[in-house]
């Protein structure tokens, strides 16, 4: 029986001692790498009517909130148009929620056409994007005029139509 | 001529030792019983007795016995063994020597004549110690007066001892010397005969006045 | 059997258990530092110029943590472990990391620094276009993790393990003899059975209980115990028989040895004195008293040989049977010997010397002492050589007597079976000597006793037997023969 017993003493020292303890390993795959290095920030206009992408050489990415005032700034001397009216604040909220965007403009509804709010939607979303966003997002927009319900077509949760 | 008693119940071991016996010039009387041995004994009166131990009826042993109440011829057992009982019960009996079977004949005959060997008649004329008077011409010993019957081998034994009294003599050289034993002797038969010749002259045959033992050596005749 | 077989079970799970803790520990460690990479550098990137300046490189490096590298090009930057171990990212993880296409991935490989575990994750920083598809950007990031407090973890994981062991085990100890008593305790009475067969004990059962395979077994065993026993017995018996059989054997073969012994001496006779007298008889006739003179010499001389066997068969008959009569008197080994040369006519062949007054008196049965002397002294005028010392010595309680020759001495092959009953050291000259038992006899004399015979051979080669007798005669065992 003494015998026995020093058998199991062997056997737990063995898996006390034994390979539990972290070993050095080959090179193995991880997540996905990651992202959000760019030039610039693209920002959408209106070419003729059509939606267009305009990169802007800010040598980085920024945030969506730096992309959307920056879009509020206009299309600058490039040719193209913007549905968004000119205005004095560019201060813009954006809150990234599970999965929908949240862009509270410091504009009233009257301030921006049905292509301004795709503008404004593809930019953000262009920016979310680029920082390792998912695409899938949605983006909010809420105008300083009408509270953010569902229940008006412009405060909507909506995709940007080129992306 | 020496004449020889041959008790022996095997027919062939009987006819075979008579004729080689016979060759050394022995006349042969034979007996296949003790109790046909012992009627031819007194019928014959042979020199000597060569007696197998091993007989139906009267076995050897009591055939010894009996030869022994009143005559002192010389008697040589046939014994099958060495090592038991045979040889001392035969040796107590009265038997002066033993031969084992299977014996050569060359050897019993050395025996024979050996046992049947006169005591040499030392020329000094008589011994007396004590009481004990040994003539050595005439080849008598008397205790007290009284002559004492003795077997050659008894005579030759006390002959020899008491030639130089208080000398050591060890067995084999009594066996040598009495027993004519040239080889691998019993010492059974010197103590065996120093115990006979004790019974016969001793007063106390325990605490011995003419034959002393000396422990480890042997025998030597003379006074502690 | 059984309680190791439990013993084993539970530290298995225990050691497997502590096992796949500490590898899901480490790579959940692991993963947890490389999602913070990622993380940290993605949130870092967007504020951070591309293509990175030598500032932006270190503004990486800086959001990735304390040991970190960021590498664009020729240029990089680096902090903690990094600079202090070069060797730290393999030339594999860098090729991992370097050559990754999109949509890019990180890589890990646990290292060993200085008998400390590190992970180091490497990732390549992606470019990611509005619409989702990615490129490289040639920057690199890594990080390195010391993973020493996991180690901690897995070494604490593993005690809990060990000691949950420590307390399970005994139970499963317990369970497991439990188990045993009542299933394995018949094996064991069994098997403890078969032990005391093997060790001579016969009498040794099992009862058999139960009808299965084990109760059959256990009958099994004892019915060869049964048998094992009887055959015992009658081998006993056929022993005894055997012994009793040379006995009666030679003792029947006395009877018509002794008439062959006188009839060929007869016979023997007869032609020696023949063959003289008659010197007129014709040749052939003379021939044939010549074949039937050598063979009535021959019968005569193999018939003293067969008589000589037959005695010393039943000596040693008596020997075995233990009804060797021992008739122990003080003697002299000295004059023993003496009287045992001088009666045989060696004295020109043997010396005999002995310490000056010394006591060589022992108990012992002369005519045996005897026939040892005789066919020690024998034996060395055989096979050895002239002259033979016999030699005494004294001690307070035994004497010791040497006989040496100066022959050749004896075989080292031979030496061990010397006294082994018909052996012969030369088959080719023994056959007109002794029976093969004479030194055996002598073995069996000297041990009867109490004391013991060696043989050996002399420093100048000779052989040397030597008998050691106590002074006190025949032991316990010698006096029961």
């Amino acid at each position: 029986m003494t015998r026995w017993l020093r058998h199991v003493a062997l056997l737990v020292a063995l898996a006390g001692v034994g390979s539990c303890a972290v070993q050095p390993s080959p090179v193995e795959q991880g997540p996905q790498a990651p992202t959000g290095l760019a030039p610039g920030v693209t920002l959408y206009f209106l070419d003729d009517g059509d939606l267009v992408p305009q990169e802007r050489q800010t040598r980085r990415l920024g945030s969506m909130q730096e992309a959307v005032s920056l879009l509020l700034t206009g299309p600058g001397g490039s040719g193209l148009a913007t549905g968004i009216a000119e205005v004095a604040v560019h201060t813009t909220h954006v809150t990234v929620g599970e999965d929908v965007i949240d862009v509270r403009l410091p504009l009233p509804t009257g301030d921006v056409t049905s292509d301004g709010v795709d503008q404004i939607v593809c930019t953000v979303l262009a920016t979310h994007v680029q920082a390792g966003g998912s695409p899938e997002m949605q983006v909010r927009l809420t105008f300083t005029d009408v509270p953010a319900t569902n229940s008006n077509p412009l405060t909507e949760p909506r995709t940007c139509p080129l992306l | 001529m020496t004449s020889v008693l041959l008790i022996e119940d095997d027919p062939l071991v009987r006819r075979s030792l008579e004729l080689a016996l016979g060759r050394y010039g022995y006349t042969m009387i034979t007996a296949a019983t003790g109790e046909n041995g012992l009627s031819r004994f007194t019928e014959e009166a042979p020199d000597i007795v060569v007696l197998d131990l091993m007989l139906p009826g009267i076995d050897g042993f009591e055939v010894c016995r009996r030869l022994r109440l009143d005559s002192q011829a010389p008697i040589i057992m046939l014994t099958a063994r060495t090592d038991d009982l045979d040889v001392v019960g035969g040796l107590e009996a009265g038997a002066d020597d033993y031969v084992v079977k299977p014996v050569q004949p060359a050897v019993l005959d050395a025996r024979i004549r050996a046992v049947l060997r006169r005591a040499v008649s030392d020329l000094d004329g008589v011994r007396s110690h004590g009481s004990l008077r040994i003539d050595t011409e005439s080849l008598t010993v008397t205790l007290g007066g009284a002559p004492v019957p003795m077997t050659p081998t008894e005579l030759r034994l006390l002959l020899t001892l008491s030639r130089s009294p208080g000398r050591v003599f060890s067995r084999q050289q009594l066996l040598e010397e009495v027993w004519g034993h040239g080889y691998l002797g019993d010492s059974r038969l010197v103590d065996n005969g120093i115990m006979r010749l004790r019974a016969k002259i001793e007063d106390d045959p325990a605490h011995p006045e003419y034959v002393q033992t000396v422990r480890g050596f042997g025998y030597r005749f003379g006074p502690v | 059997m059984f309680v190791l077989i439990a013993v084993l079970g539970a530290s298995a799970a225990a050691w497997a258990g502590a096992q796949y803790a500490s590898r899901a520990l480490t790579d959940s460690s692991q993963q947890q530092h490389a999602d913070a990479l990622v993380a940290q550098v993605t949130a870092a990137a967007p504020t951070v110029e591309y293509p990175p300046s030598r500032d932006a490189l270190d503004q990486l490096r800086a959001a990735v943590g304390p040991h970190a590298l960021a590498v664009y090009q020729d240029a990089q930057s680096a902090s903690g472990i990094f600079i202090a171990q070069d060797g730290l990212i393999t030339s594999d993880l860098r090729d991992a990391v370097a050559n990754a296409t999109a949509p890019g991935g990180t890589f890990t490989q646990r290292v060993m620094v200085e008998d400390t575990p590190w992970v180091v994750i490497g990732a390549p920083v992606m470019l990611t276009a509005p619409d989702g598809t990615r490129s490289p950007s040639g920057v690199e990031v890594y990080r390195a993790q010391d993973l020493s407090p996991v180690d901690a973890d897995i070494d604490a994981l593993t005690r809990a393990a060990i000691g949950t062991s420590a307390l399970v085990l005994p139970v499963a100890v317990l369970l497991a003899l439990l188990a045993s008593r009542t299933v394995l305790a018949p094996v064991r009475r069994l098997r403890t059975t078969a032990r005391r067969l093997a060790d001579g004990d016969l009498n040794a059962r099992t009862h058999p209980r139960g009808v299965d395979e084990l109760a059959q077994l256990t009958s099994t065993v004892n019915e060869m115990a049964e048998s094992l026993q009887q055959s015992m017995v009658s081998m006993a018996r056929i022993q005894d028989d055997a012994r009793r059989f040379a006995a009666d054997v030679s003792h029947e073969l006395r009877t018509p040895l002794s008439t062959l012994t006188a009839a060929v001496e007869v016979l023997d006779d007869a032609f020696q004195h023949r063959s003289a007298p008659h010197p007129g008889t014709d040749a052939s006739t003379s021939t044939d008293t010549d074949a039937a003179q050598e063979s009535a010499r021959m019968a005569l001389v193999e018939t003293r040989r067969l008589v000589r066997l037959v005695e010393d068969i039943m000596e040693i008959a008596r020997f075995d049977a233990g009804t060797a009569a021992m008739r122990l008197e003080p003697t002299d080994l000295l004059a023993l010997a003496r009287d045992c040369v001088r009666s045989r006519g060696w004295t020109q062949d043997v010396t005999l010397t002995s310490p000056e007054g010394a006591d060589l008196v022992v108990q012992a049965d002369r005519r045996r002492l005897d026939v040892v002397l005789a066919n020690l002294v024998g034996n060395a005028r055989r096979h050895g050589a002239p002259p033979v010392r016999i030699a005494f010595s004294a001690a307070p309680d035994a004497v010791e007597v040497t006989v040496a020759d100066s022959g050749p001495g004896i075989g080292e092959d031979v030496l061990p079976r010397i006294f082994t009953r018909f052996y012969k050291a030369d088959a080719a000259r023994t056959r007109s000597h002794g029976s093969g038992l004479g030194l055996a006899i002598a073995w069996e004399n000297t041990a009867l006793h109490g004391g013991s015979l060696t043989a050996a051979n002399t420093p100048d080669g000779g052989a040397q037997f030597t008998m050691w007798l106590p002074r006190a005669g025949s032991t316990p065992e010698g006096e029961e023969r």
